[in-house]
């Protein structure tokens, strides 16, 4: 057994009648990590993510080499449905993945459809809408939630069958900012509560900063940097195109680190990076 | 005592039969029957509003048979009976949760799943699509969309709308297709429900069901 969750091998991927959208990519993903997919857009972020699923080659069809594996295990030749039941995979238009009625109908679908009986699927229900805050809500109609609670059920209905891989396609991207902090919030408890690797594609690393471990950078369907978050942003910065999708406050210690050769932490915060500024350079100021 | 969706299906289907079987007065007496379930069932603005548009639908069917030079009696017959038919089918609706009906078709019926979920789907998206298509009317109507002028027109112009809303759609059916792909959706998603089993209130009520289908038999022999 290896210890990736995700490991990708030489992988090239086109659409059907399209060029190839990804190319040559070897990659993994460590297992209880909390991974950040970083890209400019076209760069193949949701493409990776579906072929992470499986979905890719087997939904799209296409042309292919190379292979994926996800817990050790080819994604070649199997259902997607059981490897969702290793992998959770959460696309972006979360609206439209939403199947029933009622919001304990949506949590216990694929439960039922994996051959759970009725009356086993009711407490994992009931635990999942209470891991995402959503306790009792099992009889309410969806349009009684609002668009944050319906993401979250969601959610809660992909961490159902207890996945050890969790993905998601810009989870935020249609969120008001407190939402997205929530949200969060919300996946850094379930990812430490489960020790559960976490997938994510995110344009704003501002939200991701405080919880990230590792990061795999895209460009031009290649990985252009990968392995934990600060070599990946360090070799980011090297780029100028790339350079600019990096936080703010890492565009500043990258500079830093740059210009006066030292080695500064790992900021999480600002806060973190006033403390260590007034180490280092006796000032500081916000 | 309750009623499982299979029962209440097939007294449905046999209401839509028996009319055409029954004497006037009893069809009269099914509908004041039914009138009396649906608003002891629910009486809020939607099923009123519901009542009124059938009886408007009902009396142009009337006047249409007229215009077709029926005599008015038979035109009278036919409208009591065209809203016998879908006011049984409104009672169904107002009693029975849409994915009861879609378990029933499949568990009794042997309904291929994938059509059975059509019917679950379809109400899951009707809030939705009437969300986008006012976002797409708006946004039209900023790039100069207006429905004025006679109705070939308008019928033209509002094109407009429809194009991206089916876009939309398609768009969105694709995300759905996927997400039940990834949830496994197939044969299973209705063998493993809880089973609806017959019980006396059913067995009474399709009892029933069965003499008064069976009314023109027993009436000429009896």
């Amino acid at each position: 057994m290896s210890n990736y969750a995700v490991e990708f091998k030489n992988f090239h991927y086109a659409y059907n009648g399209g060029e190839l959208v990804l190319k040559d990519i070897n990659v993994s993903v460590k297992e209880g990590s909390f991974t950040v997919l970083l890209g400019p857009s076209g760069a193949g972020k949701t493409t990776m993510c579906k072929a992470m699923a499986g979905i890719i080659p087997y939904y799209y069809g296409g042309r292919y080499a190379g292979s994926v594996e996800v817990l050790g295990e080819d994604t070649k030749g199997r259902r997607v449905s059981d490897i969702a039941m290793h992998l959770g995979l959460m696309l972006e238009d979360y609206e439209s993945q939403l199947v029933s009625l009622t919001a304990g109908e949506e949590v216990s679908f694929s439960l039922l459809n994996h051959g759970f009986p009725p009356e086993e699927v009711e407490e994992p229900t009931k635990k999942a809408l209470e891991d995402v805050g959503l306790p009792g809500r099992e009889n309410y109609q969806l349009d009684e939630l609002s668009g944050g609670q319906r993401q979250r059920l969601l959610l809660a209905s992909v961490l159902a069958v207890h996945p050890r891989v969790l993905v998601l396609d810009e989870p935020v991207s249609a969120m008001d900012p407190e939402g997205s902090v929530s949200l969060y919030k919300l996946l850094y408890k379930i990812h430490q509560k489960y020790n559960m690797t976490v997938i994510v594609v995110e344009h704003n690393l501002d939200y991701v900063l405080p919880y990230v471990t590792d990061m795999i950078v895209l460009q031009d369907g290649g990985v252009v940097a990968s392995g934990s978050f600060e070599e990946a942003a360090a070799a980011a910065y090297e780029d100028r195109e790339l350079r600019r999708i990096l936080p703010a406050l890492w565009q500043v210690k990258l500079n830093l680190e740059k210009r006066d050769g030292i080695h500064l932490g790992m900021w999480r915060n600002t806060k973190d990076a006033i403390v260590e500024l007034k180490e280092k350079y006796g000032r500081a100021e916000l | 005592m309750r009623v499982t969706a299979f029962t209440q299906l097939i007294t449905v289907l046999a209401v839509t039969a028996v009319v055409f079987i029954l004497p006037v007065q009893a069809v009269s007496f099914i509908l004041v029957l039914e009138l009396a379930l649906l608003l002891y069932i629910k009486h809020d603005r939607m099923t009123m509003a519901a009542i009124g548009a059938l009886t408007v639908f009902t009396g142009m069917m009337i006047l249409l048979q007229l215009l077709f030079q029926s005599s008015l009696e038979v035109a009278m017959i036919g409208g009591l009976r065209m809203l016998v038919m879908t006011m049984a089918f409104l009672c169904l609706l107002a009693a029975t949760r849409i994915q009861d009906i879609a378990q029933a078709l499949v568990e009794r019926f042997h309904m291929p799943c994938e059509y059975a979920f059509m019917l679950t789907t379809a109400l899951r998206f009707v809030p939705d699509f009437l969300t986008d298509s006012s976002a797409t009317l708006d946004a039209q109507s900023c790039r100069g969309y207006s429905n004025r002028g006679n109705v070939f027109k308008r019928m033209y112009s509002y094109l407009v709308v429809i194009k991206p809303l089916v876009m939309r759609a398609v768009a969105k059916s694709d995300t759905l297709a996927l997400s039940m792909e990834l949830k496994g959706f197939g044969a299973n998603t209705y063998k493993n429900m809880k089973k609806q089993e017959l019980g006396i209130g059913d067995y009474l009520v399709l009892t029933v069901v069965i003499i008064l289908s069976t009314y023109k038999f027993w009436v000429k022999y009896l």
